[in-house]
């Protein structure tokens, strides 16, 4: 049996695990659900060895053990099947499967092969995939790979004493039915070998899996449900620790867009790798959603727009006029923002302060000469502090300290102040807590009474539905299908879903 | 308390060789031993703008070089525009390492070793890998104006405090400055906020190939001559200079004030060994401990995943 107890995990600004208990018995499978932001994945990486808990202990078999690395939870039984899959693409399979773990193959320093490829075909055939050991990963697809990753964590069993215990991350976004079935039935199997703790964002998948589910909600377990007779929507309460209604995406101040105004018009548009066509036009005041599955080609069609990406064929027209350069500068210049989803990498400098950060896309405007209008910058960065009530002691605290939903608003103000009217939000409340998520509900209700066009990729597909007056549905770079999406005639995720699979 | 430490670990220094000799603190003492290191000051605040935007140049040494030849050889002809010439060479020179690295994606440790490589080709060839010497009438006539004092402080020493004032204005008061730090800080949110990065980084090379051409342009107006190699035992301190200072190789912190106090740093830790009679050869071993030391201890780990 493996326990924590009372784990506790702070970081700068975020008290993101607020005493944890948790345990998993031989041959358990356990789902663990929370919204992005909940503390899934620190307490994920705490199971395994990838981030020390502040407080609290971790025991195995009531015996408390202490993970410095990943390795020393592997030693104890413990391994990670990532949702990014960890395997090193130009190795053979085999070569994943014992990396690191390559000493019982050596003699005289140099590999038995066919001693390793027979160990490894053992690990395949526990997860019922029949492939060539010396085959290069690369060649294998996505679904192959998960299992060769989860061969690799079962090759523990060897080495280790006691029962597994294997996390599975989000393994099913991105596959098919039938793959998901086949997943499941090697899970099930395995049981006999191993406990499995399985994190996902379909709650249905958790729930015909798991015995027990651990609800988790700003870092506190709020709820642990029996697998069998819990419903979603009692969970989905537990998690966002209300009913998601109307009020939560403010519908209610969801006006009607000006369709007599077209903002942004993609006619007939070729990302680079993707073979379909994109048509669409944002009006002023519109939401936009574009909604599918991780790597259906959305990010894509926002960076072509942002001149990131230069798209193969077709025109991009805003307010009329098309664009020829395809720079991030020219888009900028025709006023289009950009808020992207790696808010830390792409869209708040840490270490420059408020009014650096918020300055930095309209330096023409706040310089004479090359030379800096330090007033008017302070200026402008204490007037949208107010603004959008950004909590910080000043305009010259470093942005890199902020919480989330305050980055977020430094982001959003250096669009907003610099006038852009066409406002792309990659994943914009990805990693905030409700209340600040509530804010961003609010901005883009104002961005859209104020006639500003919105383009959304949403972190939920309630958060699409709730928010937007279209949505497109993306897959494989190419838009599937419309829907309106007006107060009173909002589809549901179910509806949406149909196109996305 | 890290931001405290270039000028404290200076104090403690200057206190330390006080000690032993209290002469060394004589104000002319001190005024000498700071116009000693001018050029290597002016080479490393160009190096500065370079490190801030967490890049590196290696061919400061090599431009600086080249630079001591063409004055040499350009004065009979230009005069004191000889300077004016070989200062935008080294421009050229700088904008050239910063177009490879940007347009090509060629890491600048190797791209400027590379231009650095063709500077001290060019200073081998145009020289004939002579020492080249100046006509003194010529110099004076020319470069007189750097060598005199006022008020006791040599001229000298007033340019590389005008240089570094330039550069403190670009880096802390202009456009590019602040997009320096940007692309020092987080590279990928300049990006994304429409600036022609690229066109930056080729302006921070290009300033500081300038710089090291100013550098050597000062360098052989002082000995009087240039080759090839005069400029040898710069690129060391240069870069201990500006790490020690406080501006660390992932960039976007620190800046050419740090520099300023990285190169006394080094002017009193250079006259500290003669006190100590460490031969000049052996001074080099002690600025790469140094070197060593200093990336170690002031690198932002954060913004290195790997490190090959």
């Amino acid at each position: 049996m493996f326990e924590l107890k009372n784990v506790e995990k702070r970081y700068p600004g975020v008290h993101v695990l607020k005493g944890v208990d948790f345990h998993i018995n031989d041959g358990e499978i356990v789902g663990l659900v929370g919204e992005n932001g909940a503390g899934k994945s620190t307490l994920m990486k705490i199971i395994y060895g990838a981030v020390q808990p502040d407080a609290g202990t971790v025991l195995i078999d009531g015996k408390p053990v202490h993970f410095r690395h990943p390795r020393d939870a592997m030693r104890a039984g413990i391994g990670m099947v990532y949702q990014e899959q960890s395997l090193i693409p130009n190795l053979t399979v085999m070569e994943n499967i014992f990396l690191g773990f390559e000493a019982p193959f050596v003699r005289m320093g140099a590999i038995n092969w066919r001693k390793m490829a027979k160990a490894a075909r053992h690990q395949l055939g526990k997860v019922k995939l029949d492939i060539d050991p010396a085959t290069i990963t690369s060649r294998l697809t996505f679904a192959q790979r998960q299992l060769v990753e989860l061969a690799k964590v079962l090759a523990l069993e060897e080495r280790v004493e006691g029962k597994l215990v294997i996390l599975l991350d989000e393994p099913t976004s991105v596959l098919s039915r039938k793959e998901i079935d086949l997943l499941f039935d090697v899970v099930r199997e395995l049981r006999r070998r191993a406990s499995f703790i399985f994190v996902s964002h379909r709650l249905d998948e958790i729930l015909t899996l798991s015995d027990r589910v651990y609800v988790l909600k700003d870092g506190v377990i709020v709820d642990v449900v029996n697998g069998k007779e819990a419903r979603v929507e009692s969970i989905q309460k537990k998690m966002v620790g209300r009913d998601i209604n109307e009020e939560y995406y403010r519908e209610d101040r969801q006006l009607d867009y000006r369709d007599d105004k077209i903002l942004l018009e993609l006619d007939r548009v070729v990302c680079k790798g993707r073979p379909h066509e994109i048509s669409f036009k944002l009006h002023a005041g519109e939401v936009l959603a574009l909604v599918g599955v991780e790597g259906a080609g959305r990010e894509k069609i926002l960076r072509s727009i942002f001149g990131m990406t230069r798209p193969e064929k077709g025109s991009i027209r805003v307010e009329g006029e098309p664009m020829r350069a395809f720079s991030v500068s020219n888009s900028v210049a025709h006023g289009v923002g950009y808020i992207p989803r790696e808010r830390k990498i792409e869209g708040i400098a840490g270490g420059m302060n408020v009014y650096e950060n918020m300055t930095l896309s309209q330096l023409k405007d706040y310089s004479t000469g090359g030379v800096l209008k330090l007033g008017a910058e302070h200026e402008l960065a204490r007037d949208w502090i107010r603004k959008l009530s950004i909590k910080v002691p000043s305009e010259n605290a470093d942005c890199g300290n902020l919480s989330g939903g305050n980055q977020q608003k430094v982001v959003l103000a250096k669009w907003r102040s610099s006038g852009s009217r066409i406002i792309m939000l990659d994943h914009p409340t990805r990693g905030l807590d409700i209340g600040a998520k509530e804010d961003v509900y609010d901005m883009v209700r104002e961005m859209s009474e104020k006639g500003v066009g919105v383009i959304l990729i949403a972190d939920t597909l309630e958060e699409a539905i709730g928010l937007s007056h279209t949505i497109a549905v993306v897959k494989d770079g190419e838009i599937k299908q419309w829907f309106n999406c007006q107060p009173g005639s909002k589809p549901s995720p179910y509806d949406l879903i149909r196109y996305m699979v | 308390m890290r931001r405290h430490f270039p000028w404290m670990t200076l104090l403690a220094a200057l206190l330390v060789v006080g000690i032993t000799d209290i002469r060394f603190l004589l104000p002319e003492n001190l005024v000498g031993l700071a116009s000693d290191i001018v050029p290597l000051f002016i080479m490393a605040e160009g190096m500065t703008l370079v490190i801030y935007i967490g890049g590196i140049d290696l061919s400061s040494q090599s431009v600086a070089n080249m630079a001591t030849v063409l004055t040499t050889l350009e004065l009979p002809v230009l005069g004191a525009g000889s300077g004016a010439v070989v200062a935008l060479a080294g421009l050229a020179f700088g904008a050239a390492s910063g177009t490879v690295t940007t347009r090509w994606k060629v890491p600048s440790f190797i791209s400027t070793l590379a231009v650095g490589g063709i500077a001290l080709s060019v200073a081998q060839f145009a020289s004939g890998q002579q020492a080249l010497h100046m006509d003194a009438e010529m110099r004076r006539h020319a470069f007189g104006w750097m060598l005199g004092r006022t008020a006791g402080v040599p001229h000298e020493l007033l340019i590389a405090l005008a240089l570094g004032a330039i550069a403190w204005f670009v880096q802390t008061r202009m456009t590019a400055g602040r997009i320096f730090k940007a692309i020092g800080t987080a590279e990928p949110v300049a990006v994304a906020s429409g600036v022609s990065v690229g066109r930056y980084k080729i302006l921070a090379f290009a300033l500081s190939g300038m710089f090291a051409a100013i550098a050597g342009v000062m360098f052989s107006v002082r000995l009087s001559g240039g080759s090839p190699t005069l400029a040898e035992g710069f690129l060391l301190p240069a870069i201990v200079a500006v790490l020690v200072g406080g501006t660390p190789l992932t960039g976007g912190v620190g800046g050419v004030l740090n520099t300023l106090i990285g190169a006394l740093i080094v002017a009193v830790v250079r006259a500290s060994m003669l006190y100590l009679n460490i031969p000049a050869t052996g001074q080099q071993i002690f600025f790469g401990f140094v070197l060593i030391t200093a990336i170690a201890t002031t690198i932002d780990r954060s913004k290195m995943r790997v490190v090959k």
